[in-house]
């Protein structure tokens, strides 16, 4: 799957492109996942994202993780109806900062 | 032989994780078709795509010669969809639900693709027959 990812303002942006499933889970995973060694701030911007299932809240749970054990801050941003529903009804959305979009996630990120 | 007196879309899955997002395709299009709107194509799908991963994943000893049979109709206000398998036999009724309140270190992601099936369908119904899981998932729609 196309997975983007720039800096902006120092904050490392991270876009999945289509569909997380059991199938592309795994390079969403070897994508976000090395980004908590280092200290720069990690948005995922979920804006091209129309489809997300419990193999991709496995590898988000792993970034909460990564991001808890070692402080890199992790911010989410951009769910359209269906990620978002896919969160509430998990429970997942109170384990999250979540944003309504990239702007927003970037400007609360900078100010902390 | 067909499971549903009519069926409007019957798909033939070969258990191959790759599959799914063929799969989405084309329930995509059986909803669009029958008016259904997205939100209900959503729910399909993702209980689809869960289901179809455990048993993709963790129903066979060997990965040849199997398929799944997938069936869905729509009439008089319900969506009903049949899936049957030749996998080990696996009741996704009887999986404990998961607490989706935990905080970070004690969330558990073993049964959140089942709990996500009963939230999103109104009845899900599960046999064992003839060395087979048949799983009926049926949601309430407005037609």
């Amino acid at each position: 799957m196309e997975i983007t990812k720039e800096t902006i303002d120092g904050v490392v942006v991270v876009s999945p492109v289509g569909r997380v499933d059991s199938n592309s889970a795994r390079e969403v995973e070897e994508a976000l996942l090395p980004l908590f060694d280092s200290p720069a701030p990690v948005v995922v911007d979920f804006a091209q994202l129309n489809y997300i299932s419990s193999a991709g809240l496995r590898v988000l749970l792993l970034a909460a993780r990564r991001s808890k054990a070692t402080g890199t801050p992790l911010s989410l941003a951009g769910m359209s109806t269906a990620v978002d529903e896919v969160f509430k009804i998990s429970g997942f959305a109170k384990l999250f900062h979540i944003h309504p979009d990239r702007a927003a996630a970037l400007a609360a990120v900078t100010a902390a | 032989m067909s499971r549903l007196e009519t069926p409007a879309l019957h798909l033939t899955v070969r258990p191959d994780l790759s599959e799914i997002g063929r799969i989405a395709e084309q329930v995509e299009a059986f909803c669009e078709e029958r008016g259904l709107g997205p939100a209900v194509a959503h729910a399909v799908n993702l209980s689809l795509d869960e289901l179809l991963t455990n048993t993709i994943s963790y129903g066979y000893d060997d990965a040849s010669g199997h398929v799944i049979d997938i069936e869905l109709a729509a009439d008089s206000g319900r969506l009903t969809i049949v899936l049957r398998d030749d996998a080990r036999a696996f009741d996704p009724t009887g999986v404990p639900e998961p607490d989706v309140d935990a905080d970070l270190e004690d969330r558990a992601l073993g049964g959140l693709g089942v709990h996500f099936v009963r939230s999103l369908m109104d009845e899900v119904r599960y046999q064992r027959t003839d060395g087979h899981n048949l799983l009926t998932l049926t949601k309430y729609i407005d037609t």
